[in-house]
């Protein structure tokens, strides 16, 4: 039970965590001059993005080590990382619609810049990811499949934001934006790093509840099967 | 050869854990009903599928670990036959020559062996379901196996066609899947009954007291 | 023995009469919808034919790589191949090559209609473009192709794993045509920056992947 206890003392501070993050941001950045109250939605929007980008990492990993060792408990985490990876990957690309609209007015032109892509185009690897774990045939299959599509999907994000940045050079006239200006006041900056923290743990503890949850399905599983076996080992199957 | 081997697809347990032993030139008939197991023993003897555990072993080489070389020394005929619908049937025997690095002669021998030269020409869309499985007989013994792994060969094949397996059968080790009891009494040694899954003894053995009542009579 | 799957692939495909001139058919049915669905005129045809070229190229490709591996698995004879000692990588790499040449030939019709029905400008860096681009997404979409086939949901998850991969391949390659088909010189940048490179370095780049990874998802 200290597995779970764990758990609970990781949800708090966690949870400790956004609330202290979101005193910060609402009550001790400063409000940005050119783009308003909105652009208060940018730290969680970027944490986010760090986040999804870390549990697909994660999910690589996972995968990687799946392919190589044969590891279960990699492919574990790489499920894991994928549920909640898929969440915040969602998460920070409508929290970026939302804060674009006031902002570009979701000029088409202007909104699928090289992060916004590749944004777009992880939540599909996501997607398919957990859609191959669905659709195989579960147990050795599935795993090994989704673990191929994590790994393509892996070196395909940066070539994705490489080649929308080099379309970019291209079309004239396009402006390069960092949120809040060129340089953050550091009220800013501290503010946008408790967050990151804050998101981060957060993510991590999605992560291990997760894992928590798939590790004790996998436990059931195998009682199932063993419950099988056992049922086919007894003599009055002979 | 086989020690502790179970199949499982998720929590389903497909085959297991089943023991197995067949020696060098043995003939095995597995026989059971449907949904009894065979296809995905034949499929793991066969190395198309890995075990979810245990052991195996196949003409002494480690089933997971030497799979290319036992490869080699196999010829498999699944459910389905395996073979190109929209080219004829010498080019698909002359196609998987080409896989084995084998020349044209083999294949024409091949095909002579199951008695298909006439049809050498035909489309395999064309060619009746026996000699769809005539042909992918020739494909599985092309490369001169010493193990031949069968899943329920005779499912359309005629009277002829069943001397054919007893000739490929020569000096050969078979493991032959069947619902056909009288041909596998016919052609091999030895059977082994799966029902769910598990072994549950060879019918021609003098102590079963009955057989399972799926055979056709033994 | 790449070759050899290959050609016996092709073989089938040119027997079977039935892929080629489906893929043909779609291709100019698709560039007739375009014409009235864009109310194309001498204007706007160059410019739409970039974006119409890439769109009817990509669902094309979706098609050709849906049928690619469709027939192994009908016939089991992915696995008949498998069990010879040809190995996976190169079973793969004759796919990746019939089906690029299909592709290829579908791109021959599509061409060329573009330039008559569409009146769309087709240059020889715009072949080029198409040419090589073709080799990259083709490599990709036999592997998901592969992996797809294996699965219950095959025509689910082909375009859900195949669009994102091919898309630096749309990116780069559009804007290339455009480049072309509106008569800008893309000279000013430097020789890494050209967009044949760096479609030339995708191809490489996926191709290596593809093949490591080819092993993973034909064998268990």
């Amino acid at each position: 039970m200290t597995e779970n206890r764990r758990l609970y003392v990781l949800t708090a501070v966690a949870l400790g965590g956004m609330l202290v993050a979101a005193g910060m941001i609402f009550l001790y950045a400063p409000q940005d001059a050119l783009q308003g109250p909105v652009q208060r939605i940018f730290y969680l929007h970027v944490s986010s993005a760090i986040a999804a980008y870390a549990c697909f990492a994660l999910v690589v990993a996972g995968g990687v080590a799946y392919l190589w060792k044969g590891s279960l408990r990699s492919d574990r985490l790489a499920r894991a990382a994928a549920a909640v990876g898929l969440v915040f990957t969602t998460n920070a690309f409508v929290m970026g619609m939302i804060w674009a609209k006031p902002i570009w007015n979701w000029d088409p032109s202007k909104t699928w810049d090289a992060r916004v892509t590749s944004t777009a185009v992880l939540w599909v690897v996501y997607a398919g990811y957990l859609l191959v774990r669905r659709f195989a045939t579960p147990g050795r299959q599935a795993m090994r499949l989704a673990a191929v599509v994590g790994i393509v999907g892996f070196a395909d994000v940066p070539i994705v934001h490489f080649s929308v940045q080099w379309w970019r050079t291209l079309h004239p006239g396009r402006v390069i934006d960092a949120p809040g200006g060129p340089a953050l006041p550091p009220e800013m900056l501290l503010a946008f790093m408790v967050t990151m923290l804050a998101v981060l743990l957060l993510a991590g503890t999605l992560v291990a509840v997760r894992y928590r949850i798939e590790a004790r399905r996998d436990a059931l599983e195998e009682r199932a099967v063993a419950a099988q076996l056992k049922l086919a080992a007894s003599p009055g199957s002979r | 050869m086989a020690d502790g081997l179970i199949q499982r697809f998720g929590a389903l347990v497909a085959l297991g854990p089943l023991d197995l032993e067949l020696s060098k030139g043995e003939r095995l008939a597995v026989l059971g009903g449907n949904g009894a197991g065979k296809t995905t023993l034949l499929r793991m003897l066969a190395t198309v599928a890995r075990p979810a555990a245990g052991r195996l072993e196949v003409l002494g080489l480690d089933a997971q670990r030497e799979r290319e070389l036992l490869r080699a020394r196999l010829g498999h005929v699944g459910h389905q036959v395996g073979l190109y619908p929209a080219l004829t049937a010498l080019e698909n025997l002359e196609f998987f020559a080409t896989l084995h690095g084998l020349g044209r002669a083999e294949s024409v021998a091949a095909l002579a062996l199951v008695g298909l030269s006439s049809l050498a020409r035909r489309r395999v869309e064309q060619l009746s379901r026996g000699q769809q499985q005539r042909l992918a007989l020739g494909r599985a013994v092309l490369h001169r196996p010493e193990l031949l792994v069968l899943d329920e060969p005779d499912a359309s094949l005629d009277c002829e066609s069943r001397e054919l397996l007893g000739q490929l059968f020569e000096g050969r080790t078979v493991v032959m899947a069947t619902h056909d009891a009288q041909l596998a009494r016919q052609v091999c040694d030895r059977a082994l009954l799966l029902r769910t899954g598990r072994d549950a003894g060879d019918p021609w053995s003098s102590h079963m007291l009955h057989p399972a009542g799926m055979l056709g009579g033994t | 023995m790449a070759l050899a799957v290959a050609r016996k692939d092709l073989r089938g495909e040119l027997r079977g009469r039935e892929l080629l001139p489906a893929l043909a058919q779609f291709v100019v049915l698709a560039l007739i919808i375009a014409n009235f669905a864009f109310d194309l005129d001498l204007v706007s045809g160059p410019r739409l034919s970039p974006g119409i070229l890439w769109l009817v190229l990509v669902f094309a490709g979706l098609v050709a790589f849906g049928r690619a591996f469709a027939t192994e698995k009908e016939s089991g004879s992915l696995e008949a191949m498998l069990l010879t000692p040809a190995g996976p990588a190169s079973i793969f790499a004759g796919k990746a090559l019939a089906s690029a040449a299909l592709l290829v030939a579908c791109e021959a019709v599509l061409l060329p209609s573009m330039a008559v029905f569409l009146g769309s400008p087709i240059s020889v860096a715009v072949v080029a473009t198409v040419l090589l681009a073709t080799g990259g997404m083709a490599t990709l979409g036999c592997l998901f192709a592969a992996l797809a086939a294996q699965t219950r949901a095959r025509e689910l998850l082909l375009p859900v794993l195949a669009l994102p991969i091919w898309v630096p391949f749309v990116v780069v390659g559009g804007r290339a045509v455009q480049a072309a088909m509106t008569g800008q010189s893309l000279a000013a940048l430097p020789l890494s920056g050209q967009p044949l490179v760096i479609l030339a370095d995708f191809d490489i780049l996926f191709l290596v992947v593809a093949s490591l990874a080819a092993r993973f998802v034909l064998d268990d």
